[in-house]
């Protein structure tokens, strides 16, 4: 059965499934604006991600107080919040990258391979949206989880190169190097949140069974 | 589906006086299948070695990998494809190769690799976004 049989009946429920797509391509939005704060090295970008995330959370309040206003049967109720506050942690976490970004100077050597992990986590927030959608009408979602699943180990091959360049770094600050660390742990984490996101669409998607 | 999406940019080289076991050390430190052996005295001479040719060539002839040179177990030259060419450009041509990987170039220079499973990768991916992935 497909959640679209579930709000075909009510306006909540609709209302519910829309703003949750909105979520995701806020967060998609968010992904794409860090991308090119990387790749054009301008910072008004990385400036962008908190607004954004502020109004992320604005749309996630709205979920979730629809959700325990009515919307849906009582028994799907957790595990859609719980989806909904694992999107708001990629948020979270891309909100962190991006503020550690604005104080940061990232060493030429770490910069091709830290958009290229920008890229591909804005790939990643792509296919979650395309994932949720499938999810709405009841398709299977083996092949979306696969494609999430090889975004998410590229960038951990990247993660483990962009340690070993790190390692040889000359760090002369305490925080410069402190915040490289954090900025590439965070932005190599990102993904991490989105595969979790994305395994919780498959709960959903079994739960509507 | 352009081959940058999916390409691998981390490149490792290694020169070509170096030992195959120079070679296999590296592989082995940098979790990888190959490697491009770079000859200083030829522009553009670059060649490759896989972990295929290191099993076949050397471990399983018997021949001590720290008495050979990475450019004598090298394969020359490295199939090159244009950093604008598409998917199916790419398995065209690794198919009519009969090769394992293609290198990704500009100007002269390695933009990136892009192997079997990086092509396996992008078409699941594809598959994934609904895409075509005959194009």
């Amino acid at each position: 059965m497909s959640l679209g049989k579930f709000f075909s009946r009510d306006r909540k429920e609709k209302r519910v499934t829309e703003r949750m797509g909105a979520h995701i391509d806020l967060l998609c939005e968010a992904c794409a604006a860090f991308h090119q704060c990387l790749i054009h090295e301008d910072r008004r970008l990385a400036r962008q991600v908190p607004q954004m995330e502020r109004d992320a959370d604005v749309i996630r309040r709205e979920i979730v107080t629809t959700i325990y206003d009515g919307a849906f049967l009582p028994y799907l109720r957790p595990d859609l919040c719980r989806f909904v506050s694992l999107v708001d942690e990629v948020f979270d976490l891309l909100q962190e990258t991006a503020n550690i970004f604005l104080y940061l100077q990232l060493p030429e050597l770490l910069k091709g391979e830290c958009t290229r992990v920008a890229f591909l986590n804005l790939r990643m927030c792509e296919l979650l949206r395309i994932t949720y959608e499938e999810m709405l009408a009841g398709a299977e979602l083996r092949e979306k989880k696969l494609g999430l699943r090889i975004y998410e180990k590229k960038i951990d091959d990247i993660k483990f190169g962009l340690i070993r360049d790190m390692m040889t770094i000359q760090i002369d600050n305490f925080w410069q190097g402190r915040l490289l660390g954090e900025f590439i742990d965070n932005l190599t984490g990102i993904s991490d949140r989105i595969e979790d996101a994305s395994d919780h669409l498959d709960v959903l998607s079994v739960s509507m069974r | 589906m352009k081959l940058t999406e999916f390409m691998t940019t981390k490149i490792e080289y290694v020169d070509s006086d170096a030992t195959v076991y120079d070679v296999v050390e590296k592989m082995v430190d940098r979790r990888i299948r190959s490697l491009v052996v770079r000859d200083p005295k030829e522009k553009g001479g670059h060649g490759v070695i896989t972990a295929r040719d290191v099993v076949f060539k050397v471990l399983a002839k018997g021949i001590d990998p720290g008495r050979m040179k990475a450019e004598e177990l090298a394969s020359k030259p490295l199939f090159c494809i244009d950093k604008g060419a598409s998917l199916a450009d790419a398995l065209q041509m690794m198919e009519q190769q009969n090769i394992a990987r293609i290198f990704v170039c500009q100007e002269g220079y390695i933009a990136g690799v892009v192997s079997m499973m990086d092509i396996m990768w992008a078409v699941l991916i594809l598959r994934a976004r609904g895409e075509d992935v005959s194009r």
